[in-house]
């Protein structure tokens, strides 16, 4: 059974038996409760139904005002007071913060009611890219990428005044970047990593800038409103998000229509070096292997066309471009493979439970990426594919 | 010699007035008018995205509470003023005179010891939240502090302190 209430207010209220969970999503402010009816009995239909614990998924709702919140709380109560076998998880947001200060009373009134806030479960390699010692490399390699990306984005919809946004935004230095060369009206920045806010903000605030608007936020599950933006840029995001295509319908909601949504991902397997080419290939595709295990595609560049076809764009653009040791300090390059070396091989190897042997094998390849990168006739390259699509009119 | 320092002022961040007529000719007028002023006044907020959401539900209530209770001649205003992390709402608006002293009632509730058990009380048995209730949920949700301004007979003020930018960050 699957109850679905699609009401004239933008909220919606729908009930998955799978996983017993009743969401409620968007603005909810009716004047009276007889305007949410369908929703409270879709909720009613849910409790009948359910057995054990029904959660409430309360983490996509902007809105609710208290005519919702007490109409909701009183169903939610009452079957408390009829159904001692029944248990409710209410799951809130961090990002949403009155969510969790409104919903924790009922724990207070019913101990059959529960909250949690959802937060760090975001997506499974959120722990590995939201370490606070990679900062300085992920510095590293914007700076890297950037001496191409700025010749590729006015073709893919970057131009002077524009509002754009980018999504995780990590540590703000691609927003930095994009204000100084090409001067939007208006830039948004959203990361779900609060340490990585906290240092783009500390960067912003040395740089006397106060007009990029970092935000707290998760990227599947945005605050920011529909239609509002000429450019959403998304870089080396989708391929560390378990479900990217939810990523992408997000983007898609919050680009204006004629406007467009840009994504860098990358195809790891490709990464490759001169001398020592066999080894850097075997490492690499492991490192493939690697990701994929933690639910992350980082050989997703090349799919960029067909994720974005599916998510309904058109005139899709698609280019690619070889970050190198040539460009700038080939120790740039080396300390970025070093990183790499330390999170891929010293932790999420070990985490996989991935034996000694292999994680040797495995850290030589990126080691004689290394060597291949400070050979004075060598040559090592990391491609990363750059896409837009036009959200239609 | 006066050792005290003076109060740092509240700046005004942005005004808005309509005919109360008009403002109660939709009910969607609340949720517009406090969406706007939101976003309007979160934009150089450290957060201004959550700040704009955060802010949005509470000035929703108290122009909810206006539109539940206020009258259609006159005029009804709003004006956002800040003093650091703290947001000050001040929300004219026309109703009878025998409505004051509900106001005076329901504000003074909010700052008393059992605020918070009167609200928990509300959430469980109520079917249906009250005006009281509403600003209880100010004073407790949003850590409001809330009180009155009368200075004439047809129309009430109400002064809504919101520390919102601690909360938000």
């Amino acid at each position: 059974m699957n109850i679905a209430t699609t009401l004239s207010t933008p909220h919606q209220a729908v009930y998955d038996p799978n996983s017993q969970e009743f969401s409620v999503a968007g603005v909810i402010r009716p004047r009276s409760v007889d305007e949410i009816a369908p929703s409270l009995s879709a909720l009613r239909q849910a409790i009948e139904v359910a057995r054990g614990v029904l959660y409430i998924n309360v983490k996509r709702l902007v809105q609710m005002n208290n005519t919702a919140f007490h109409a909701f709380s009183r169903v939610i109560l009452d079957a408390c007071r009829s159904r001692s076998d029944i248990r409710f998880v209410v799951v809130t947001s961090s990002v949403v913060g009155w969510t969790e200060r409104m919903f924790r009373h009922l724990s207070r009134i019913e101990p059959q009611v529960t909250v949690e806030v959802y937060d760090s479960k975001f997506y499974p390699g959120q722990s590995f890219v939201e370490d606070t010692s990679f900062i300085p490399i992920l510095r590293t390699q914007t700076k890297m990428t950037w001496r191409h990306e700025r010749a590729i984005l006015p073709r893919h919809g970057m131009r002077p005044g524009i509002h754009m946004a980018d999504i995780c935004c990590g540590i703000g230095d691609f927003a930095v970047l994009v204000r100084k060369e090409f001067q939007p009206a208006r830039i948004v920045a959203l990361d779900h990593s609060r340490a990585s806010l906290a240092y783009a903000r500390n960067v912003a605030a040395d740089f006397g800038i106060v007009d990029i608007e970092y935000s707290y936020g998760d990227a599947s599950e945005m605050l920011l409103e529909d239609d509002q933006f000429d450019l959403v840029t998304c870089r080396h995001s989708l391929q560390i998000f378990n479900q990217p295509h939810v990523l992408l319908k997000e983007l898609y909601r919050i680009c204006k229509p004629g406007g467009r949504v840009y994504i860098t991902n990358e195809k790891n397997s490709h990464c490759l070096g001169e001398p020592r080419s066999q080894s850097i290939q075997w490492t690499y595709n492991e490192v493939a292997k690697l990701f994929s295990h933690f639910e992350m595609d980082v050989e997703l560049g090349p799919k960029s066309r067909r994720f974005l076809a599916d998510a309904g764009f058109e005139d899709i653009r698609v280019e690619s471009f070889m970050v190198t040791n040539l460009d700038g300090d080939p120790q740039d390059f080396a300390d970025i493979i070093t990183a790499w070396e330390n999170v891929y091989a010293g932790e999420m190897a070990v985490k996989r439970g991935d034996p000694p042997e292999f994680i040797e094998r495995f850290r030589q390849g990126f080691r004689d990426h290394i060597f291949a990168a400070l050979h004075p006739k060598g040559y090592a390259g990391w491609p990363i594919w750059a896409a837009s699509g036009r959200k239609p009119l | 010699m006066h050792a005290a320092a003076a109060e740092p002022a509240f700046e005004p961040l942005i005004r808005l007035e309509m005919e109360m007529e008009t403002f109660l000719s939709d009910w969607q007028h609340c949720d517009y008018l406090s969406s706007f002023l939101a976003r309007m006044i979160s934009h150089n907020r450290t957060d201004p995205v959550r700040h704009a959401n955060f802010f949005s539900s509470a000035l929703n209530e108290l122009l909810e509470v206006s539109f539940r209770g206020g009258s259609s001649g006159g005029r009804i205003g709003c004006t956002v003023y800040r003093q650091g992390e703290l947001e000050r709402v001040k929300l004219s608006f026309p109703c009878p005179p025998g409505q004051h002293d509900f106001y005076r009632e329901a504000v003074s509730k909010t700052r008393k010891g059992d605020a918070y058990a009167r609200y928990l009380d509300a959430v469980s048995t109520a079917l249906a939240p009250t005006r009281e209730i509403v600003l209880l949920d100010l004073a407790i949700n949003f850590e409001a502090e809330i009180s009155l301004e009368e200075e004439a007979s047809s129309s009430i003020t109400l002064v809504v302190d919101l520390p919102l930018g601690g909360i938000v960050s």
